[in-house]
């Protein structure tokens, strides 16, 4: 069975620095996969360059056997992405967005229009904030209307970068509700995470990032052993956990 | 404090400055010295008249004032903010200090600091009493502009975040760069001030601004009338610790909060006309959505017919009205400079474009369709109110084809430059609170207006044609000469732009997200497809820019508008230097101007065809070994500009 999602010989460099070091990861298809990894160690810059926002130096990224930079068109009906931060259409509400991309995607208007009620009511953005702009919704409300974009033309793989960061426990849990009914029906999904403990909830395979390569990669069990996922990711990641040594002057 | 302050300071200009933006500096700077030279000289002029001299130098010093005032709209936020420090337990008072010595280490400081030298050269022809008032009285007419600089910014950013606001903010604004540009009044007014001096109205007016009361201080000493000198000395150190207070009380946290701007109501948003149906409708009504909301764009609507309508008040001072019928065609040039920054302004709302492929050219249409709807009824509309109060028909085809030529040239243009020299900024949910927030945007404000005057020249040329040769059919031809090249620019550029969003999305993403062009390895090879702009060096700008600011001063103020008005007949001088020199030699003048305006364009265009034919090279040539090739100038070291916090992984 063709991958959900195969990265193939990645690579970026920004300037004299190495961001990302040719990384090879394959998604299963009907997989839910987690990208783990400390600040900076590039997976931002790898899900960019996998899903077309960012242009690699070397390397391919394929979306069930199709090429994201030869086959834009064909590839990218097939993913949902939710980049980290970026902005939106901030001067529009939930529902005059979601109708907006529905119409780019070519959906009817009846379509449109249901996909848009079912999706922003189980976000819970209608009611009061049916008539809030993007611009002045909270960060768990964006996190939920660019999950809500994601979903909306119904794609087989959802691509999503720190989804749950900086978000309430409420709006998480609808988030994690959603994208496991989402996998329990066949769809794929490949996140990324610096929150272990959410990985080891949600995903059934792991990938771990350092310093711009994979290090370890495969099934959650097979990766972490009988340990937790935190200690395994120490050991891997080759660090030693800071905080005990100086600042003697805090709180004395 | 203070030496901490000014050491950060330092630290973010040496690490936010890239040569593309040194270059720039490096033109206001020559520009801001030039004019202080000419403040001192103007300090000794003849003498004969001293009250007129006073007048002159009020009237500079206030100007100077002014021009600080205006200065930060277009130049983005200073590069320390009280912002920057909310969550450190300092007292506003000291945190006020420390930014305003801060604020005074700076090149414009110090050029500032020259002008006011005048004021010292003015008191050395009085007294030395004199000199020894005008020294307290400089440093406190610094501490004054710098102040004032300071707390107008922050009351326009308060001011900024509604719509009404906006609407002010546009409006003061566009007053003030009126004011400033029409400074080189003085420079031609002064021989006929030396014959008649100013209205005496005038004159109180002037020394009544508290820019004026050093001089009143000195000029006051120089006669030794110890009341006067005392007097406006303390008061202007009161209005300066005045401001100093109020902008210390501004530097907390926001008091105002903003108004909150509603969406449409569940049944109103899944509404559709047939105007917003297919791709270019959908995108068409985010965009006019956008229009309506954004206190940002409100702006961007009031300024540029604000800017037109006030110029065209001006002159009639001198009893001018020739300018009326052209407030639309102004008001169009303008409103395409203004809004130049079209997809910079959005952000990284760039990425669902480009994850919904194959929609760049509905998008591009959608933003030119939506600029047209807000501002070609408008600019149209002006335009006719324009010709029914200047009355004379002989005017209308030129304005007609000004503003339909600046419409269709304004639409391509605009989105053009918007793809091909991006000006990153914060993200709109980022800025929501500081609207003013901004990237520096002069440079590509100031390419927008040129390139859209350059459009206006065929159509305006016919007319001149039709006009020289007295054939009225040739001179209305100009209209549809007009509408010709206006839809011409409008579908070409924009295919271009939307050829350039497609193939460079993700470089002009990454450029938002990092706040700088894309650095890899490679880089010279990839230079090929980049814009000569984008690569030239520093000092090349420079020489470009000034080039081209050479052109147009020479070809629109000096040489072709007396032209137009010579041929008109008319016998007002106004301010062109060539209807002021004896009637024998303002052909000569006039023409000396045009020369002298083409050698600038022509200067500007070879450094941009050596540059473009030098990344060609590049293109074809393998990479060198040495990265030190003069080009690739974008690429600041370090953390750069607003933007930077995006993308960690970017600042290497």
């Amino acid at each position: 069975m063709t991958p959900a999602l195969q990265i193939a010989g990645l690579a970026k460099t920004f300037g004299e620095k190495i961001a990302v070091d040719h990384v090879d990861l394959t998604v299963p298809q009907g997989s839910f996969y987690g990208l783990v990894g400390p600040n900076g160690a590039g997976k931002t810059t790898t899900l960019s360059m996998a899903v077309g926002l960012l242009r690699p130096d070397e390397g391919r990224a394929l979306v069930h056997g199709i090429d994201v930079w030869e086959e834009p068109l064909r590839a990218r009906r097939l993913m949902g992405v939710l980049p980290d931060g970026l902005a939106m259409p901030e001067r529009l509400t939930g529902r005059e967005l979601l109708t907006y991309l529905g119409q780019l995607h070519g959906l009817s208007v009846e379509e449109v229009d249901r996909r848009a009620d079912e999706l922003l009511a189980v976000m819970e953005l209608d009611g009061s904030a049916e008539r809030t702009l993007v611009v002045d919704y909270s960060t768990g409300m964006r996190k939920k209307i660019g999950l809500a974009t994601t979903l909306l033309h119904a794609p087989k793989v959802l691509v999503l970068d720190e989804p749950l960061e900086a978000v309430d426990p409420v709006s998480a849990a609808t988030i994690k509700k959603i994208l496991k009914r989402f996998v329990e029906r066949g769809g794929s999904v490949l996140l990324s995470s610096h929150v272990m403990a959410l990985v080891e909830e949600l995903c059934d395979t792991v990938g771990v990032m350092a310093r711009g390569r994979v290090v370890a990669e495969g099934p959650l069990g097979e990766v972490r052993g009988s340990r937790s996922l935190e200690d395994t990711f120490v050991d891997l990641v080759g660090v030693k956990i800071g905080g005990g040594e100086g600042l003697s002057w805090l709180a004395s | 404090m203070v030496g901490v302050l000014i050491r950060m300071k330092l630290a973010v200009l040496r690490h936010s400055t890239t040569d593309a933006k040194m270059a720039l500096s490096g033109l206001g700077w020559t520009a801001g010295i030039c004019l202080a030279v000419t403040t001192l000289v103007l300090a000794s002029f003849d003498f004969s008249h001293p009250r007129l001299l006073m007048d002159l130098l009020a009237v500079t010093f206030a100007l100077w004032a002014l021009g600080w005032m205006v200065g930060p709209i277009f130049a983005g936020e200073p590069a320390l903010n009280g912002e920057h420090f909310h969550r450190q337990p300092i007292p506003r008072r000291t945190l006020a200090m420390g930014l305003l010595a801060a604020a005074l280490v700076a090149a414009t400081t110090a050029i500032t600091l020259v002008a006011f030298g005048a004021l010292i050269v003015f008191a050395v022809r009085l007294s030395w009493v004199a000199v020894v008032v005008s020294v307290p009285a400089v440093v406190l007419l610094l501490l004054l502009v710098v102040l004032l600089s300071r707390v107008v910014t922050l009351l326009f950013r308060m001011l900024a975040k509604s719509r009404l606001g906006g609407v002010v903010t546009a409006t003061v604004t566009a007053a003030m760069v009126s004011l400033c540009s029409f400074s080189w009044v003085l420079i031609i007014g002064v021989s006929l001030l030396l014959e008649y001096g100013f209205p005496p109205t005038f004159s109180t007016v002037v020394r009544a601004l508290p820019s004026s009361w050093g001089l009143i201080a000195v000029e006051a000493a120089g006669r030794g009338d110890w009341l006067w000198a005392v007097g406006p000395l303390v008061a202007l150190a009161a209005v300066v610790v005045a401001l100093f207070l109020a902008w210390s009380a501004l530097l907390g946290p926001q008091r105002i909060a903003r108004p909150v701007v509603r969406g449409s109501s569940a049944q109103q948003a899944v509404r559709r006309g047939p105007l917003f149906r297919g791709d270019q409708g959908a995108a068409y009504l985010k965009e006019l959505r956008t229009w309506w909301r954004d206190p940002v764009r409100t702006q961007g609507i009031v300024m540029g017919p604000a800017f037109s309508i006030i110029t065209a008040l001006f002159p009639l001072i001198f009893g001018f009205t020739a300018g009326f019928p052209f407030v639309g065609a102004a008001s169009a040039l303008m409103a395409a400079a203004t809004c130049a920054n079209l997809y910079g302004q959005d952000g990284t709302a760039l990425w669902l474009t480009l994850t919904v492929p194959g929609k760049e050219k509905a998008d591009v249409r959608a933003r030119q369709l939506a600029w047209l709807t807000v501002f070609g009824p408008l600019t149209l509309a002006l335009t006719l109110v324009g010709c029914l109060l200047h009355g004379d028909a002989s005017l209308v085809p030129w304005a007609l084809a000004g503003t339909l030529a600046a419409l269709g040239g304004g639409s391509g243009l605009l989105v053009w430059v918007s793809v091909v020299a991006l000006v990153p900024g914060p993200d709109p949910h980022k800025s929501k609170n500081s609207p003013m927030d901004h990237g520096d945007v002069t440079g590509q404000s100031f390419l927008v207006f040129f390139l859209v005057a350059l459009a206006m020249c065929p159509a305006l040329g016919v007319a001149w044609a039709g006009h020289a040769l007295d054939l009225p059919a040739l001179l209305w031809a100009s209209v549809p000469v007009a509408l010709l090249t206006g839809v011409l620019c409008h579908v070409k550029l924009g295919s271009v732009a939307a050829r350039t969003l497609r193939d460079k999305g993700p470089e002009l993403l990454h450029l938002m997200r990092s706040g700088k062009a894309t650095s890899t390895a490679e880089e010279l090879g990839e230079d090929a497809g980049k814009s000569p702009f984008a690569t030239m060096s520093g000092k090349r700008q420079t020489v470009m820019w000034s080039a081209m600011a050479v052109g147009i001063l020479g070809l629109f103020p000096q040489g072709l508008a007396p032209l137009g008005i010579k041929l008109s007949g008319s016998q007002a001088k106004v301010w062109f230097l060539a209807l002021h020199v004896p009637e024998p030699w303002q052909w000569p003048v006039i023409a000396v101007m045009i020369v002298i305006a083409l050698t600038g364009f022509w200067g500007a265009y070879l450094l941009y065809r050596t540059e473009k034919s030098r990344l060609q090279a590049a293109a074809a040539a393998p990479p060198p070994p040495s990265q030190d090739t003069g080009g690739g100038d974008m690429r600041g070291t370090g953390a750069a500009g607003p933007g930077a916090g995006a993308d960690r992984l970017t600042s290497a």
